[in-house]
């Protein structure tokens, strides 16, 4: 075996034998997700947003921007599909721009959050016990100790609203989480005897980070990070209503969760529309989410069988 | 009295997994009177463990009893629901010591609340006393510790379970078991877990006990050591069959089956052996797997053409001495061959 | 037990002492001239420098966060730019609504959570079972602000059974009842989500134990196997979810709060963001982490105090 393995280690072969594995677990994981009924409609509402999302302009009826004072508080009808709002613009078209600004803040302030979240708590790991781990630990703990929205808010409220802020605000407080669950990763794989062999035999700490405690981190973060797409799109929501998102008039399904708010008891509409939409996106994603965890988790595909 | 206690007849269960099916007791059949010990003994993965759980009904979801009869006292068990199995079989009629006490007991209540539980839903009215305040149910949860020989079991009783060791743990389950005075014991490999030392205190334990109540118990391990010193009567069990049945003194004299000749002389013995231990070759068969005609053929010393095709009978060889195998018994003063 | 305590306990000086620091830096870079915006637009260039003066705001950064820790430890959370009332007065009138608030709402989903809970465990498979699960994922998925704003929709305004707004009037038991009703619903709905799924999970698990099968074999019926032998292992872990979810809902209930026009302490906060009124954006932001941590804090002493292995470890 270990002949075979030295004679075939020329770097195209092994580079291609690793990656054809890699494209059939990741096939094999999809597999899975997708024969699940949860993982059917997930998959199926992150695709309608992401389509949404990208193709709005060709998908939209109107102008999200575009204002018919006339015929503002219109109910559903033919042409305005789920009626206007205070300012005679067209829900429907709002709505779909709104995924716009919700699939790049939750896709984004998630992949922020993880990557970073993932490197330091790795080096945090990896050196255990010594100064630098103790500061790590305590940054993460400072941070998690503040409500993830409060924060949020204030650092928004610091560095201004904007999309890439709120994106970056929202991976400032979601980064600990991601850090902690890499670091307990590490911890254990550092001690696992391939490591230790991997050492002997003179692997640099680089090497064996990227090869061995990385991959292992990946399973926990992913799982994580599909239910922090639900969330990530619930807090844009939150602070976009609170006015501390994104700008008006720019869409976002907080703000016209806000202005619906605002003319409640003149139209039902303008609200009902906006919180559906949030939460039917959020059970699609938290389908999804669970779908994956049950995928990457051998355990729970037992249990699921 | 010679009436039988406990009953089984062409007792069938099967294990279901994914698409498998397979027997873990293929036809069992034995009996248990009044007061005896029946051994059972059998290699790992022969089936026996799933006997005393399918007597007691509490087969995991993947086993089902697909045939048979249990009679306990002349009642069909497997006729009974399942409140009235819980009711008036299990921990009353029928009580069972498990393999691992390691994890047997709930960790968060203490033994006194564990062991007066199973006083309130067990016993009898009269025997509770009238006066049902707890104090008179702890002393007698104290009395029984102390039978089982704990040490100092007025302090111990309201200790967690986790304070206590390996040893302790399987005392207090003897002491559970014996609560109500069952007619019949199901120990299931009972000292398996333990250290060698602690084996032997918890085997006096359970002789003693067995000596004074007088139940009977069905007594299941893969140790004949054991079983030899605690079994009136013996039942080997292969590959989910019973291949010999007979008193103790019966067939460890005189092994009638190939499979337990070779039990018997697989045990270490410094004053005949030297050398290498002997061992039966080849390994049990899956149960789903089982070979053709004899289940044992394979590893059978004495195997003939015969043995390939037909499944053998159980027939009284003699007196109260059953075997299962096609040479009947005519095996020759044949040895070992290592 | 103490030991592990006080661990605890001197772990969390350093992390308040990284929080007061975070704080102090947020509110340094926060844009406004907190002096000016105090005196109004008719304020002379001599007074602005002396009110900066007092508030230490012309000193160097470290002096100024010398000056905040200190005060915070006095008890001194400042002054509010806007209405001049002391950040710690303002604070602690808005605490008991967001408590109560908090309370009600995870108490309310604790009880009908954990119940689903343990009862899809005994229905397991069946109608029941689906039931459930379908509404915890419902529950779990669907915002609190979103729910809020739903039950706004169709109870306050179109049936009119529920008052849109306030708290209701000090002191009127039934009216502070009254308007606490649809709030502590729009909350406890995810957490009835949360939990019983969790129960579920749990009891799951604890039902396939070795301990379990023995008290079957012992003959013990089967709920109270269910309901004392099972679920007094598998509640142990969900009780520090429900510490834990306290301290989330102290923090983390403001848009219900702004929805509702409760005058909790989120409501405070974000009505200070907007108005620039940095001290009590830093004192609310303060006291709701503060209340965080400790809830944090008293959830895990609680485990440790309910499994009675940790305590003798």
């Amino acid at each position: 075996m270990i002949q075979e393995n030295i004679a075939n280690s020329s770097p195209k072969r092994s580079n291609y034998r690793k990656k054809n594995s890699q494209i059939k677990k990741i096939a094999g994981i999809l597999r899975i997700i997708l024969h699940d009924y949860r993982g059917q409609i997930g998959s199926a509402f992150i695709i309608l947003m992401v389509v949404c999302a990208i193709f709005s302009p060709w998908i939209a009826p109107f102008d999200p921007y575009e204002q018919d004072i006339l015929n503002r508080f219109a109910s559903p009808s033919l042409t305005h599909l789920l009626g206007t709002d205070y300012l005679g613009r067209d829900i429907l078209s709002r709505i779909i721009y709104g995924s716009r600004v919700a699939a790049m803040v939750s896709f984004g302030s998630v992949c922020f959050s993880a990557i970073a979240g993932v490197i330091i708590g790795v080096i945090g790991g990896y050196k255990e016990g010594r100064k630098l781990d103790y500061a790590i630990i305590l940054v993460f703990d400072i941070i998690r100790s503040f409500p993830q929205l409060i924060l949020a808010l204030a650092l928004v409220a610091v560095i201004g609203p904007s999309v890439r802020n709120l994106i970056l605000a929202l991976a400032f407080t979601a980064f600990p989480f991601y850090g902690r669950l890499a670091r307990a990763e590490t911890l254990s794989v550092k001690e696992e005897d391939y490591v230790k062999a991997a050492k002997a035999l003179g692997a640099t700490n680089i090497q064996i980070i990227f090869k061995h405690i990385i991959p292992n981190t990946l399973s926990p973060v992913i799982v994580t990070g599909g239910m922090d797409l639900a969330t990530m799109i619930m807090y844009e929501a939150s602070l976009s209503f609170l006015g501390l998102g994104v700008r008006p008039p720019t869409a976002s399904w907080g703000i016209m969760l806000r202005n619906g708010l605002t003319y409640i008891h003149t139209s039902p509409f303008m609200i009902i529309w906006p919180a559906l939409t949030i939460a039917i996106a959020m059970i699609g994603f938290s389908l999804f989410a669970e779908s994956l965890r049950i995928a990457l988790n051998p355990k729970e595909r037992k249990l699921h069988e | 009295m010679n009436k039988k206690l406990l009953e089984v007849k062409n007792l069938v269960v099967e294990y279901r997994l994914g698409t498998n099916i397979m027997r873990a007791l293929d036809n069992i059949s034995f009996s248990i009177k009044k007061g005896e010990v029946l051994g059972i003994a059998g290699e790992s993965g022969c089936g026996k463990s799933s006997l005393g759980l399918a007597i007691m009904r509490l087969l995991p979801r993947a086993g089902k009893i697909s045939q048979g009869k249990i009679l306990f006292k002349e009642r069909n068990l497997l006729r009974l629901s399942e409140t009235e199995m819980n009711r008036e079989i299990r921990g009353r009629e029928i009580a069972m010591i498990f393999q691992n006490p390691l994890h047997a007991l709930n960790p968060v209540f203490t033994i006194e609340t564990q062991m007066v539980d199973i006083m309130r839903f067990n016993l009898r009215y009269q025997q509770l006393n009238i006066n049902k305040k707890n104090i008179s149910l702890k002393d007698r949860a104290i009395e029984l510790l102390k039978e089982t020989g704990l040490a100092d079991p007025e302090e111990r009783i309201s200790d967690y379970p986790f304070q206590f060791s390996g040893g302790m743990k399987q005392r207090v389950m003897i002491a559970m078991a014996f609560i109500s005075n069952p007619p019949l014991l199901i120990a299931d490999e009972p000292t398996t877990a333990l250290d060698v030392t602690i084996e032997a205190e918890i085997l006096v334990i359970i002789k003693n006990l067995v000596n004074k109540y007088k139940n009977s118990i069905l007594y299941i391990s893969h140790d004949l050591g054991v079983i030899s010193e605690i079994s009136d009567r013996v039942m080997i069990i292969y590959a989910g069959k019973i291949v010999e049945m007979a008193d103790s003194r019966s067939l460890f004299d005189d092994p009638r089956h190939p499979y337990t000749r070779a039990l018997l002389e697989s045990l270490p013995d410094t004053k005949t052996h030297k050398g290498r231990l002997p061992t039966i070759p080849g390994c049990v068969p899956p149960l789903d797997k089982l070979p053709k005609g004899c289940s044992f053929h394979p590893r059978c010393l004495f195997v003939e053409e015969i043995c390939k095709k037909n499944t053998p009978e159980f027939v009284e060889l003699a007196p109260n001495h059953w075997v299962a195998c096609l040479r009947e018994g005519k095996l020759g003063r044949r040895t070992k061959c290592f | 037990m103490l030991k592990y305590v006080i661990k605890r306990i001197l772990w969390i000086i350093p992390t308040v002492l990284g929080v007061l620091i975070l704080l102090f830096s947020l509110t340094y870079f926060l844009p406004g001239d907190p002096a000016s915006v105090m005196l109004g637009p008719r304020a002379t260039p001599e007074l602005i420098k002396d009110l900066n003066h007092r508030l230490h705001l012309d000193q160097p950064v470290y002096t100024r966060l010398g000056y905040y820790i200190l005060g915070v430890l006095r008890g001194d959370l400042g002054e509010s730019v806007w209405s001049g009332h002391k950040v710690s007065s303002l604070i602690v009138n808005s605490l008991p609504y967001t408590i109560i608030l908090a309370v009600c709402s995870m108490g309310l989903a604790a009880l009908v959570g954990i119940f689903l809970g343990v009862f899809a465990t005994i229905y397991k498979e069946s109608i029941i079972d689906h039931l459930v699960t379908g509404i915890s994922l419902v529950g779990v998925a669907v915002p609190d602000f979103v729910a809020a704003c739903l039950l706004l929709l169709i109870f306050a305004v179109h049936l009119n059974l529920f008052p849109v707004l306030g708290a209701g009037e000090a002191g009127n038991i039934a009216d502070e009842i009254h308007h606490l009703i649809l709030p502590v619903i729009s909350l406890a709905i995810g957490w009835i989500g949360y939990l019983s799924r969790l129960t579920r999970e749990t009891m799951l698990e604890v039902i396939d134990s070795d301990y379990i099968r023995v008290a079957k074999a012992f003959g013990i019926p089967a709920k109270h196997i269910y309901y004392k032998y099972a679920l007094k292992n598998a509640i142990i872990p969900i009780i520090t979810v429900i510490g834990l979810g306290i301290g989330k809902l102290l923090g983390g209930a403001v848009l219900v709060e702004i929805i509702f026009n409760r005058p909790g302490l989120g409501k405070l906060v974000v009505d200070a963001v907007y108005a620039r009124d940095l001290p009590v954006v830093q004192g609310g932001i303060l006291m709701a982490t503060l209340l965080f941590v400790l809830a944090n804090l008293i959830a895990d002493i609680s485990y440790a105090y309910i499994d009675p292995r940790i305590q003798y470890e």
